[in-house]
């Protein structure tokens, strides 16, 4: 089962949970089997993210994925937090990656083997990646 | 325990034509609880597809050669049956790929035929799946008619006042479902019909034919659409029903081979109504899977189905009533029939299905059903924090209690799984 502790433990946190007022973007993501909705706010200084925040619902995969993802973001440079969203991606999609570079992302390596439930992990990803864009 | 009115020896005929019941799922006997989006398949429907395929197998309608003459034979043999099925003639009986391209012909025909017209309006219901709304919409952005709407309550349901209510909007066509496919309502067509008594009636039927006939010259209905492969048939066939003056007015969807009169290097005129709406090669095999399909379910008898249905979905929607941890959607009366739409509070949708899935084996649907508009009435009227989707369960005549005890189980699991 891909309910893990650790996955359950991450949905429920509420740290990165809010707005950003003075966000320098503000992306909505939107999974479309679900109607799940996301909204992220990145605050970017110069090229680093110094903080990150969202708002929405979703389920516990998404959810948990949303947080450990602004976790792992947070002090990295764009192009870092794209090189780690490729390899988050190519996790989930069962091609090669960086098992070094994802560190607690791992938790997630079981999800591949639900297709439908890719699109909830990959949520958070996909709406940095059109923020980042 | 199974009860209802299956005998022992129906139901082991049940149990051999759907072998997959007795498949296990992640360690445990499957529970088929998603109907509604698609039912499971008959073993003797693929066996005669099979021989169909390998041994009386061409292209219909054209050759003078045997093959072709038996492949032609057995493809208007299902519209004889499905005409008798639903009472009407022939020539009324039109062969599609399913409900959402009957839907999508009727559209494009009324405006290319002028039955639809700048300033005109139709009326649907707030309730429909999107294969009876989005072409509907669309169409109007284009050819300037107007949509207007039978309103839901907050828990979803049509109610009379809403049918009678709309009256004065003067609609030139009627489109609206049978069952919604989300709160399980059936809608009471024969007052819709006395309601509007000169709008053109259209009936989606994909969610109610499957276990309930519909006459549709009882019922006085202008055009029926339903689907194959939500009644035991194979995907890619339904059917649309239209009366027969009104399919003679209308100008083709698709145009082709087999649906032309006349062609020359500047027009063309058109077949007869059905072939006229039957451009291209159909799915040869499909329609006569469904007409094999619905042989078994007259063999079975369409009335005991009916009744099994009804009686499955009761027991649903007791089980499913007392648990108190559950929201329920739908009118949970006896207008209620087979699927029943709930959220388990706090926790997502996806999450119950998911969980039901790997440790119960329990198939059920979670999304927003094709009815996003419809999720917001619900949300609205929802008392917990609305996700935007439910899980939906949906019976057929080869569920059991045994299936819905299962559920009611697995529900219980999720609930505490998510609690702690
Ligand atoms: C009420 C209703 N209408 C239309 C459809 C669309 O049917 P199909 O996908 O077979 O075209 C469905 C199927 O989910 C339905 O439940």
């Amino acid at each position: 089962m891909i309910y893990s502790e650790f996955i359950m433990d991450y949905s429920k946190l509420k740290k990165f949970v809010g707005k950003i007022e003075n966000a320098t973007k503000v992306e909505e993501g939107k999974n479309l089997s679900c109607g799940d909705e996301v909204t992220l706010y990145l605050l970017l200084d110069g090229n680093r993210i110094v903080d990150a925040k969202f708002e929405g619902h979703g389920c516990t995969i998404s959810q948990a994925s949303t947080n450990v993802m602004i976790e792992q973001i947070i002090g990295k440079t764009k192009e870092e937090a794209l090189e780690l969203l490729r390899n988050a991606e190519n996790m989930i999609l069962g091609k090669e990656f960086n098992e070094k570079l994802l560190g607690p992302i791992l938790n997630f390596y079981d999800v591949k083997n639900y297709p439908m439930r890719v699109k909830c992990f990959l949520l958070p990803w996909k709406t940095l990646e059109m923020a980042l864009k | 325990m199974r009860s209802g009115v299956w005998s022992d020896k129906e139901w082991e005929c049940i149990k051999s034509e759907i072998p997959v019941l007795d498949r296990t799922v992640n360690g445990k006997r499957l529970v088929y609880l998603d109907n509604a989006a698609s039912t499971l398949k008959a073993k003797s429907v693929i066996d005669k597809m099979a021989d169909f395929y390998l041994y009386h197998y061409s292209n219909i309608h054209r050759a003078v050669h045997t093959l072709a003459s038996e492949a032609t034979m057995a493809y208007e043999q299902a519209r004889e049956k499905i005409g008798r099925f639903l009472n009407a003639q022939l020539g009324e009986v039109v062969f599609t790929s399913g409900t959402t391209m009957g839907i999508n012909l009727l559209v494009n025909s009324f405006v290319r035929s002028g039955l639809l017209r700048e300033g005109d309006v139709v009326l649907l219901t707030q309730v429909e799946h999107h294969a009876n709304l989005v072409p509907w919409l669309r169409a109007s952005k284009f050819h300037g008619f107007r949509i207007e709407y039978i309103q839901a309550d907050e828990k979803g349901v049509i109610l009379k006042e809403a049918i009678e209510k709309a009256t004065s909007v003067k609609p030139k066509v009627v489109s609206i479902t049978a069952q919604s496919n989300v709160t399980g309502q059936e809608l009471p067509l024969n007052f819709v019909r006395e309601a509007f008594p000169n709008a053109i009636l259209i009936i989606d039927g994909a969610q109610l034919i499957p276990h309930k006939k519909i006459d549709v010259k009882a019922l006085d209905i202008d055009f029926l659409v339903f689907s194959a492969h939500k009644m035991l048939g194979p995907t890619g066939v339904g059917v649309l029903y239209g009366k027969r003056e009104l399919l003679e007015r209308m100008e083709p969807f698709l145009y082709g081979g087999e649906m032309i009169d006349r062609v020359t290097f500047e027009d063309a005129t058109f077949n007869v109504p059905p072939y006229k709406f039957e451009a291209g090669t159909p799915h040869i095999a499909g329609v006569v899977g469904f007409g094999y399909t619905l042989e078994l379910l007259e063999n079975l008898d369409l009335e005991k189905i009916e009744k099994q249905v009804e009686i499955l979905s009761r027991y649903l929607i007791d089980s499913l009533s007392r648990l108190d941890f559950l929201e329920l959607y739908g009118p949970l009366d006896d207008s209620h029939r087979s699927l029943v739409s709930f959220n388990v509070q706090g926790v997502h949708p996806h999450d119950v299905s998911h969980v039901l899935d790997q440790m119960f084996g329990v198939a059920t649907r979670s999304g927003h059903h094709c009815a996003q508009p419809l999720m917001s009435i619900l949300k609205r009227g929802s008392k917990i924090d609305f996700p935007n989707s439910t899980v939906r369960a949906s019976v057929y005549f080869y569920n059991t209690f045994d299936d819905i005890d299962t559920l009611v189980e697995g529900l219980k699991f999720v609930r505490k799984m998510f609690s702690e």
